[in-house]
């Protein structure tokens, strides 16, 4: 058995070092400097090696310490629980019972089951009992060293913390026999990603036990969840004892990888599940047609057969948003205490609104629905690809997605300054004017910004891959800039105004280059 | 006319998919493009098509003494994944591509005149493009180029994966449209090749070859070909 182990975990750590080093390649400056024969490259493999063991063992602790931190320790401090160990191993008792059937490991049908059991004929109960194993042991020994630390955070003793992966170890097990002998009772075996509706509604119940309960101040006495513990042992091990003897894992997973037959090709997956989605976007609603000729009437239909995925979601974003402004106003009519903290806010945060207005844009869901319904069907015909063409597509475009973006805009632009008038205002009028206008502005700019993004560097190949990775760092740096925006502590004024002439500026530049380069840059890539 | 291919090349990285290629494609002529998987034919059609930037060397149009360069549109690519906008019904397709190159369509037709050329039924043009099948969406990509009539049609294995009697359609409608044009035709199926081609051409080792047919019969063609491809060392 444990020559079975040592293999399959040589053969997982070989594809994820090739992973690493083809991530590597992906890097825009970095892949030039590499070599072609990547893979061949012993000094190469070597650093790959290094950083995949930190990996699994970085991985294992970065893994629990986020869950602990967020999904205990943090509600745990909303709760003001310090120094109350019972609030702790309740959330955390409740939250491990989840994991029991949605974190079980074995029901998990990952790529390196079918490469060892199927593909290369491994032995199914070696290789399934030695990982799964190795899984547990790994799993309760990165949960210790964060229990005891966020468990010492939170002012409770070192013994409930020490208990804690028994009950881990105990749980999973239990589950794991649980499904194994319904698949030896009924034959079928279920995927843990994809949980029934039973196991959704259970998770329902445990999280509301775990988090909703001590609200109303029931949480499970100490002495409780030290009982539960020890309980679980007596289940845990008979399961322990059963998996072990448990003879039909082959048969098991061969039904369970079924469809890795059909779908290895994670990123051809995904693509075909995006173009699926796409066309399934396209509706034809009775009597859809156009008056126009030409573009303009190859564009409107677009537009209208995509009316769902454009219109419909923006439509509903402006309803939540004026709901929203509707409630903030009648919370500062209602609240005159709340008035001073909003018009605060509106005065001295106004760098938040550049990121909620990031989040609103529909640049990227407008230029992905154009690629993979339209463009990438259609840059292949020659006419197309006239720069004529090109540019009256794109005017008409540009149009399209300012219109899309201004509608939530209008209700934040004409939203805001009354909520700031209504919340005590300020005696600066051009705060009333300025505000609007750089909401406007920026509500172009992110239009502008998107859509010449996809124009200069059409990033999507004929199998709709995307591969500019240039493409990616822009939209990534996009991100970055908005959300770093978010650290900033500049007045208002000053911001609205270098934010109304940036947007300005730049979208009348992108144009320019637009006009001048998509000629030459919005083709397919090879 | 003549489609002349000079010196051209590509290379990834070290690899050198295209060494020198050249050719002179005769007007009025089909030709069958052959090459073992990963030689290059998709390559070379990615170059001409100008998807894809040359390493080096050019290709051009040329007429008695005037040389010229192929503009886009008179090139054009069917590619083996039929190409059409999913969210237009075949109708629509046809008449916004019928009005934006109003003035490049020579003897326009009727829409339905079209239809028929390529056999697409009644009941199917006006439904939506995503609603066709493989077949049918082939059809509608090889009716654009008929009527946008690039000088030179290059075809991906256009005919993989059609059904017996639109495989049979479709070699039938080719044949009638290399007149005054270049048709270049990539494709696995020797047999196919053999059939519909005029001329054989051998992607060999980042070269390009014609098969001299003269003297040799079927069997003895097909034995010349196989030769031919074993020497190129891809799988």
């Amino acid at each position: 058995m444990f020559r079975t182990f040592c293999i399959s975990f040589s053969l997982k750590n070989t594809y994820r070092v090739n992973t690493i080093l083809f991530s590597l390649k992906q890097i825009p400056l970095l892949k030039r400097l590499l070599p072609e024969a990547l893979y061949q490259s012993r000094g190469l493999k070597k650093f790959a090696l290094i950083l995949s063991v930190f990996w699994e063992v970085a991985g294992a602790l970065a893994g629990k310490a986020l869950y602990l931190f967020c999904m205990v320790f943090w509600p745990l401090l909303l709760y003001g629980g310090k120094g109350h160990p019972e609030l702790y191993c309740h959330m955390f008792f409740f939250l491990t019972l989840i994991g029991a059937y949605m974190n079980t490991y074995m029901f998990n049908p990952t790529n390196d089951k079918y490469y060892a059991m199927i593909l290369m004929g491994m032995d199914a109960r070696q290789y399934t009992l030695s990982n799964y194993w190795y899984q547990l042991i790994r799993s309760a020994a990165a949960f210790l060293p964060f229990l005891i630390l966020t468990g010492s955070l939170a002012g409770i003793p070192l013994w409930p913390c020490f208990l804690s992966p028994l009950l881990i170890l105990a749980v999973k097990l239990s589950g794991a026999w649980y499904f194994l002998r319904r698949y030896e009772k009924t034959g079928s075996c279920s995927n843990e990603n994809l949980p029934s509706r039973t196991f959704w509604i259970l998770t329902a119940v445990f999280l509301g036990a775990a988090y909703v309960l001590p609200a109303f101040g029931i949480c499970l006495p100490i002495s409780v969840y030290t009982a539960a513990v020890f309980i679980s042992l007596i289940p845990g091990v008979r399961a322990a004892v059963k998996i072990s003897g448990f003879r039909h894992y082959r048969e098991m997973y061969q039904i369970l990888l079924a469809e890795k037959r059909t779908g290895m090709d994670v990123r051809q997956t995904v693509r075909k599940a995006v173009a699926e989605q796409s066309l399934g976007n396209i509706s034809r609603a009775a009597g859809t047609g156009t008056n126009r000729s030409g573009f303009a009437g190859f564009h409107d239909l677009f537009v209208k057969r995509h009316k769902k995925i454009l219109w419909k979601s923006v439509k509903r974003l402006t309803a939540v948003l004026l709901a929203g402004t509707a409630a903030l106003l009648a919370a500062v009519l209602s609240s005159p205490r709340l008035a001073p903290a909003i018009r605060s806010l509106l005065l001295e945060q106004f760098p938040y609104i550049a990121f909620l207005m990031y989040l609103l844009n529909r640049g990227t869901v407008f230029t992905q629905a154009l690629f993979m319904n339209c463009d990438h069907s259609m840059l292949t015909y020659s006419f197309y690809k006239r720069p004529a063409c090109i540019l009256e597509l794109f005017r008409l475009r540009l149009l399209e997605i300012i219109r899309l973006n201004l509608m939530p805009a209008a209700v934040l632009a004409a939203g805001l300054p009354l909520l700031l008038w209504m919340s005590g205002g300020t005696e600066n009028f051009f705060y009333y004017i300025l505000y609007p206008a750089s909401i406007l502005a920026m509500s172009i700019f992110f239009s502008v910004h998107y859509l010449t993004l996809y124009y200069l560097l059409q990033p999507y190949t004929a199998s709709t891959e995307l591969k500019s990775g240039t493409y990616k760092l822009a939209v990534w740096a996009t991100y970055l800039v908005c959300f770093l925006l978010l650290q900033f502590q500049v007045p208002a004024l000053l911001f609205g105004i270098l934010s109304l002439v940036f947007s300005l500026v730049y979208s009348g530049i992108a144009c320019i280059l637009v006009y001048r380069m998509a000629g030459r840059t919005f083709r397919l890539r090879s | 006319m003549e489609f002349v291919v000079e010196h051209l090349k590509k290379q990834f990285e070290q690899k050198k998919v295209l060494k020198d290629i050249n050719f002179v494609f005769q007007s009025g002529k089909i030709y069958g493009l052959l090459g073992r998987n990963g030689a290059g034919k998709t390559t070379l059609f990615n170059c001409l098509n100008r998807d894809l930037k040359a390493d080096g060397g050019r290709f051009f149009l040329r007429s008695g003494e005037e040389e010229r360069e192929a503009a886009a549109e008179e090139i054009g690519y069917v590619l083996s994944v039929p190409a059409v906008p999913e969210f237009l019904t075949g109708r629509e397709f046809l008449k916004f591509f019928m009005e934006i190159n109003r003035d490049r369509i020579e003897e326009p037709k009727s829409q339905d005149e079209y239809f028929d050329m390529v056999f697409i039924e009644e009941e199917d043009r006006d439904k939506l493009l995503k609603d066709y099948s493989h077949g049918m969406k082939n059809k509608m990509q090889m009716l654009i180029q008929i009527i946008a009539k690039p000088k030179i049609l290059l075809l991906d294995e256009p005919l993989t994966s059609l059904d017996v009697v639109a495989a049979e359609e479709m070699k039938q409608l080719l044949r009638t449209q290399k007149e005054d044009r270049i048709l270049i035709f990539s494709t696995h199926i020797l047999e196919l090749a053999l059939d519909l081609c005029d001329e054989i051409v051998i992607l060999n080792q980042g070269t390009l070859e014609a098969i001299n047919r003269e003297n040799l019969d079927q069997g003895g063609l097909k034995d010349r070909i196989i030769e031919m491809l074993r020497e190129d060392g891809h799988v």
